[in-house]
């Protein structure tokens, strides 16, 4: 039997496992056991192994709320634009910053309240642990972190607007 | 009040399908997705679709709060929940209701009520409609066998406490009933701590019978005919029919009549099924419940009486009413549904996802697939299996029977294992041709001549 337990930094998407699906079913591989961030991968040859490794493994994959950044819907209506490409997101990323991204749909509040002073300004530096906005869902309201120590470069979308789940917020250029 | 714009809760075939007759009716779409389904068929169709979380249901599909903010948020004044999901979740229609968005479907109590099997089943019965006769608590051996023989043998003894089939113990004469009383009444001490037992008629050969109906939310009740959904494996049916060949014609009425007492008792807003258990010895059928949400199979009955159910939703939904009266519904011919899942019917319906890497659908007179999957598609692992519907109609049975099997047979599908070789032997087998089934016959019968085959 082979294990195969990678540690990985990157993010995953949906075409990444797919392609580690193909990866291990033209492999001579019995199993795989893939544990990243939130999100663990379970693959086996062996239909049976599949069925005992189930309880364990509700789902398939488990992808962490914050696994990975995409473009911005537009708001209104109109026909929803062709899904960017990977690399489209990358490079739309200010030089050298890490995105803080939305961990669900909701709407995004730059301040605590109406008429309180924002959490952050743009170029204002911030700790990991610091608060920078608010998602708001049906009136319950969930705080989001910086993650990162740095510098504010870009803030991404209005206040009250919707935001999607994984949308970009904030682009934080680390310290 | 017209509707302007619809939010689709839901995802694969039946997102396709609500969006079809949204957009047919003008109306504006927004559908919410999973991370997973973003370039899916759904959200290519609609006007837009947002992203209301990963993959996994739970933070996406499942979750009422996320789902009523999104279609408020795009604007949306109408939300669509499909089937499965939350459309039976009473909280679901209840937040929209706070929100001022109409929910396209019952009344949130209506939900609740018809959810709870033992409210349903004592609504029922207040309304006039049989449900399987049997007896409250039967404390001593005498007091079965008089029961026994006022239902008729043969009886099942069940525990009280029991459930999952653990204290059933079924008697064809008086002297098992003997045995199966003393069995019955040990396991459920030892199983449950509680040796209660109530006898209920032992239906030995049943068929699944449900009738579709819709109602206004005010009483009146327009029923779509019946649907024959006997073909099933632990519960889950494969293919469904309309209408019930195997239902004597004078009662085919009298279901659709107590189809009708039930919902119109209920109030019944929007589209529903009312399922029967039907007793072929006998020839009488029993109440089983109420599903409140348009069905996978609700396309058979469009075939037969040419009518778009979910446009009849939409109607209700607006508070138009239901559009039509029981004498405008006209029926005409035979349809059969079968459900393609990406299961292995030759490794224990073991799910496989996977990609397709050949596509070519089959086509030709009285042919209709409803799918959302297409060449290139990945069927992906966090949803339920199915990857289309396909139906056939004909003049009659045996000619849709024809065009079901030549439409399998035609279906180029390659990538994930499917669920066709078994939908093509069932339909080419003499038990399922001359409609000598139960629903015991794929489990008993199909599927050994299956893997023998």
């Amino acid at each position: 039997m082979t294990e195969n337990e990678k540690k990985m930094t990157a993010v995953v998407k949906p075409e990444d496992i797919e392609s580690l699906i193909e990866l291990f079913e033209a492999s001579d591989w019995d199993e795989m056991h893939l544990e990243i961030e939130g999100l663990e991968l379970f693959l086996s040859s062996d239909p049976k192994a599949r069925i005992a490794a189930q309880p364990q493994h509700p789902t398939a994959t488990h992808a962490s709320a914050s696994a990975h950044a995409h473009a911005t819907t537009p708001q209104g209506m109109g026909h929803l634009a062709p899904p960017p490409t990977p690399a489209k997101e990358v490079s739309s990323a200010p030089e050298g910053c890490i995105a803080v991204n939305a961990p669900n749909l909701g709407t995004f509040y730059r301040a605590p309240k109406p008429g309180a002073a924002s959490y952050v300004e743009l170029g204002q530096s911030v700790t990991a642990d610091m608060e920078i906005c608010l998602i708001e869902v049906m009136k319950l309201f969930t705080s989001v972190r910086a993650g990162t120590a740095g510098v504010i470069r870009e803030i991404c979308v209005d206040d009250a607007e919707m935001v999607e789940y994984g949308q970009t917020l904030f682009y934080i250029e680390p310290a | 009040m017209a509707l302007n714009r619809l939010f689709i809760a839901n995802r694969g075939e039946i997102a396709v399908r609500i969006l079809r007759t949204a957009k047919r009716l003008g109306l504006e779409t927004v559908i919410g997705v999973s991370e997973a389904d973003r370039e899916s068929m759904g959200a290519e169709m609609a006007d837009r679709a947002v992203v209301l979380g990963p993959a996994p249901s739970a933070k996406s599909y499942l979750d009422e709060r996320l789902i009523v903010h999104a279609a408020k948020m795009t604007g949306c004044d109408a939300l669509h929940p499909g089937y499965g999901f939350l459309s039976e979740k009473a909280k679901l229609a209840s937040l929209c209701e706070e929100e001022g968005i109409v929910f396209v479907g019952p009344r949130p109590e209506t939900i609740d009520m018809l959810g709870d099997k033992l409210s349903a089943r004592t609504m029922a019965l207040q309304a006039g409609v049989q449900t399987v006769p049997g007896t409250d608590h039967v404390a001593t051996i005498a007091d079965a066998k008089h029961a026994a023989e006022q239902l008729g043998y043969p009886v099942v003894m069940k525990a009280s406490a029991g459930g999952g089939g653990r204290g059933m113990f079924m008697a064809r004469s008086a002297e098992e009933l003997d045995i199966s009383f003393e069995h019955a009444s040990r396991e459920a001490e030892n199983a449950f701590g509680d040796n209660r037992l109530y006898m209920e008629r032992f239906v030995e050969r049943a068929r699944h019978v449900e009738v579709q109906i819709v109602g206004d939310g005010e009483g009146t009740i327009v029923h779509f005919g019946e649907r024959d959904c006997t073909v099933q494996r632990r519960y889950q049916k494969l293919i469904e029919e309309a209408t019930s060949t195997a239902l004597p014609i004078r009662l085919r009425r009298k279901l659709h009549e107590a189809a009708i007492r039930i919902t119109s008792f209920a109030k019944y807003r929007n589209a529903g099924t009312v399922e029967f258990l039907y007793d072929v010895d006998r020839e009488d059928f029993y109440f089983i419940e109420v599903n409140s949400r348009i069905q996978v199979e609700h396309p058979v009955s469009e075939e037969v009486t040419g009518e778009d159910l979910i446009a009849r939703q939409l109607n209700v939904a607006a508070g138009q009413g239901i559009g039509l009266s029981q004498a405008d519904v006209h029926f005409r011919g035979h349809a059969i549904e079968c459900r393609i899942n990406a299961e292995d019917p030759f490794n224990n319906f073991m799910p496989a996802p996977g990609r397709i890497t050949a596509w070519t659908p089959p086509s030709g007179e009285g042919i209709r697939l409803d799918t959302h999957a297409r060449m290139g598609y990945l069927v992906p692992p966090f949803y339920d299996s199915m990857i289309g519907k396909l139906i056939a109609k004909g003049r009659d049975r045996s000619e849709a029977i024809e065009r079901i099997l030549k439409a399998i047979r035609d279906f180029r599908l390659e990538g994930p294992n499917t669920t066709l070789p078994l939908l093509s032997f069932v339909a080419t087998h003499t038990d399922f041709r001359e409609n000598r089934i139960t629903t015991r016959w794929l489990e008993d019968k199909g599927l050994p001549d299956f893997s023998k085959a």
